[in-house]
């Protein structure tokens, strides 16, 4: 069997304020792609991002974005990344660049790089705590995360309120 | 690529192996405008080409080398000289510019060859050569 093949690019948004990143949705980034890849590549570059380009998938509290592109210009594509230096939504512009972190073919890769990634940086970030009692909390936190349904309602309903805090 | 089409003899097929080709393609392109009495410098004519690749190919078109050799301000004419690697996106841009200061154009691409085009048949003028003081290297 053959397929279509894609190239998944697993970015990461780094802004100053960290609080902004929840008011970024997929619809904001690939406007800012699409954006600088029509001013870097022109009307040839905006074609190519017009097939199959999509944003697939967006964590607005760690700033990570999975960015599918077609096999054939992702490299094309893929140079005009850096371009890029703020995201419009809810008409505020979010100050940010985008640092590629992998590129793979499946989702399932990616998915596996960044579980790995994060826990390299879970390594690299624990020594950093001030006293044990945090260093626990922190080891708490991690092993009360599962993705259950109702759980993920509670942090849908959590996600909310933060985001009115922020229009308030 | 040599006076082969003579009046008397039909065009010749010949095949001609460059060893040690040199990287450019040259181009021997014709600006055909609406109002044939518009005036054009060939520093407008560079502009023009280049805002043609900047609209097909973004600012990374829009930094292509290219060269314009030589220029006919009355016929039009021009010559160019461009990395092979940019004959493409050249060539792509030149087809897809359609007007010019409001008014419709086109250029016909006359002829593209590796070899510099003066020594071939249809050169603006065959006298020149390519290190002639007439050129203009914009």
């Amino acid at each position: 069997m053959v397929r279509v093949k894609s190239r998944y690019l697993l970015c990461e948004v780094h802004v100053t304020d960290r609080s902004r990143l929840l008011l970024l949705d997929d619809r904001a980034v690939a406007l800012a792609v699409k954006a600088a890849v029509a001013r870097t590549h022109g009307d040839y570059g905006a074609a190519l991002c017009s097939i199959r380009f999509s944003v697939k998938y967006l964590n607005a509290h760690t700033g990570i974005v999975f960015l599918r592109f077609p096999k054939r210009c992702y490299k094309l594509l893929w140079s005009a990344l850096p371009f890029i230096t703020c995201i419009e939504t809810r008409g505020q512009k979010i100050p940010c660049f985008l640092n590629c972190l992998h590129v793979g073919g499946t989702i399932r890769t990616c998915q596996k790089f960044l579980i790995r990634y994060n826990t390299q940086q879970l390594h690299r970030m624990l020594p950093k705590c001030k006293n044990e009692e945090e260093k626990q909390e922190v080891q708490k936190a991690i092993l009360n995360c599962t993705l259950t349904r109702g759980n993920q309602e509670a942090f849908e309903d959590e996600f909310e309120s933060d985001e009115e805090d922020e229009e308030e | 690529m040599r006076r082969a089409d003579s009046k008397d003899k039909p065009s010749v097929y010949q095949r001609v192996v460059l060893k040690n080709a040199s990287p450019y393609h040259y181009m021997k392109i014709c600006l055909v405008l609406e109002d044939e009495s518009t005036k054009l410098s060939a520093v407008d004519l560079k502009q023009f080409i280049i805002s043609g690749l900047n609209n097909l190919y973004g600012e990374v078109g829009a930094a292509l080398n290219f060269d314009l050799l030589k220029y006919d301000e009355d016929a039009l004419t021009a010559l160019l000289r461009v990395y092979s690697s940019g004959l493409v996106k050249l060539w792509s841009s030149l087809t897809l510019l359609g007007s010019y200061q409001n008014q419709t154009c086109a250029f016909r691409v006359l002829q593209v060859s590796r070899r510099h085009i003066t020594r071939c048949p249809l050169c603006l003028s065959s006298e020149d050569t390519e290190d002639s003081p007439s050129h203009l290297w914009i």
